[in-house]
């Protein structure tokens, strides 16, 4: 049913050369709320949820969305994509949980 | 705070409402009693509250992709029940004589419980994540809880208006509405499975291929809806518009067997 599936498993070797980006969540707020990342390449977002009440990443542009449960963490893959402004928000406390991915 | 919590449980609940007004479309045609979605819900809310419990121990199987592997493969089971629920409801539906029905019908209430059921456990874990959440937050709770029994309310109300819907559509033409929305749903969750797989790395993304946000933003609530009832993106990758695509066509071709087969055969292929 997936034909990219079989792909997709042995693309996991290279995960190795893919960058990774660290961003922490703390008192329902992003750090850093501005993230830098190379245009058209794939990136691996490592989210820390330090707030004992869990999130939720969101982002329209990028369609990702995924629960953080309190005290963990959780990876996510974006991209590739080009250059642009992508922001994303903690769907569970939208009003202060926002940032922006800078792809460049 | 209010609004926020209405529209997150509206997004969460309008899907399952939607799969489950189909269903009991189908099941008051066969005239059957509402028994096995009483059964659906109650596991369903006790299987949500175990992956909800677990969803941090879940998160970390796979390299911290658990809990897309999980949702994909609660995605693309639903979508083979679905398949499952069409073909058994159209056989029933063209067998015309009530033994040959009844066969159908227990398969059929079997199908959907298991679709509701698993439905449920991936909708209702966010929506108890989310309201586990702020149990402990005494100000924001009651808001939050107000909000929520909106939102429930609201999608309750419109899954109950696509029943009555469907009930005043006659014969032929009810049949077509039913089949039509299973093969958006099967669609939509073949889709969103596809969406998963590629934000756990386990299928390679060429990014978007269109971009219609100017004409429908996700972030409307116009965008929303659409969203929670049909899998609306306004970005989606290839992958995901051929996933679509698949299920679509996986359930016009499963109704379309079902009608052509002899009412006589019926249970040999079953």
């Amino acid at each position: 049913m997936y034909p990219g599936l079989l792909l997709g498993i042995f693309s996991h070797a290279a995960i190795a050369a893919t960058p990774v980006i660290e961003v922490e969540i703390r008192d329902h707020l992003f750090y850093p709320s501005e993230v830098r990342v190379p245009a058209n390449t794939k990136v691996k977002l490592l989210i820390k949820n330090l707030d004992p009440t869990p999130e939720e990443f969101e982002s329209y542009e990028l369609n990702r969305e995924k629960v953080i449960s309190g005290n963990s963490k959780v990876v996510i893959f974006i991209g590739p994509v080009g250059p642009g402004d992508y922001p994303f928000f903690g769907e569970f406390y939208p009003n202060t949980a926002r940032g922006v991915i800078l792809v460049r | 705070m209010l609004l926020n919590s209405v529209i997150l449980i509206l997004q969460e609940t309008l899907e399952a409402a939607l799969l489950i007004s189909v269903l009991l479309a189908i099941n008051l045609q066969f005239g059957g009693g509402v028994r096995w979605l009483i059964l659906a819900i109650v596991g369903g809310l006790a299987t949500s509250a175990l992956y909800a419990s677990q969803m941090s121990r879940v998160s970390e199987w796979f390299e911290y992709t658990g809990q897309e592997v999980t949702n994909a493969l609660l995605q693309t089971s639903i979508t083979l029940l679905i398949l499952l629920c069409s073909w058994t409801f159209l056989r029933c539906w063209s067998a015309g004589h009530d033994k040959v029905a009844a066969h159908y019908s227990f398969r059929f209430h079997l199908f959907a419980t298991a679709t509701v059921l698993l439905a449920i456990t991936r909708e209702g874990s966010e929506i108890l994540v989310y309201l586990m959440g702020f149990y402990h937050q005494a100000s924001f709770f009651h808001t939050m809880a107000s909000g929520s029994i909106i939102g429930f309310g609201i999608g309750i109300s419109v899954g109950v208006l696509i029943l009555y819907g469907l009930f005043s559509l006659q014969g032929k033409w009810r049949v077509a509405a039913i089949i039509s929305i299973l093969a958006l749903f099967a669609g939509n969750m073949l889709s969103q499975a596809t969406l998963q797989l590629i934000q756990a790395d386990w299928i390679e993304s060429a990014g978007a291929i269109w971009n219609s946000s100017s004409l429908l933003s996700e972030e409307s609530l116009a965008g929303k809806l659409m969203y929670a009832l049909l899998g609306y993106e306004a970005t989606p990758s290839g992958a995901q518009v051929i996933a679509y695509c698949t299920g679509i066509i996986l359930v016009l071709l499963t109704s379309m067997l079902a009608l052509k087969m002899n009412p006589t055969n019926g249970k040999a292929a079953a």
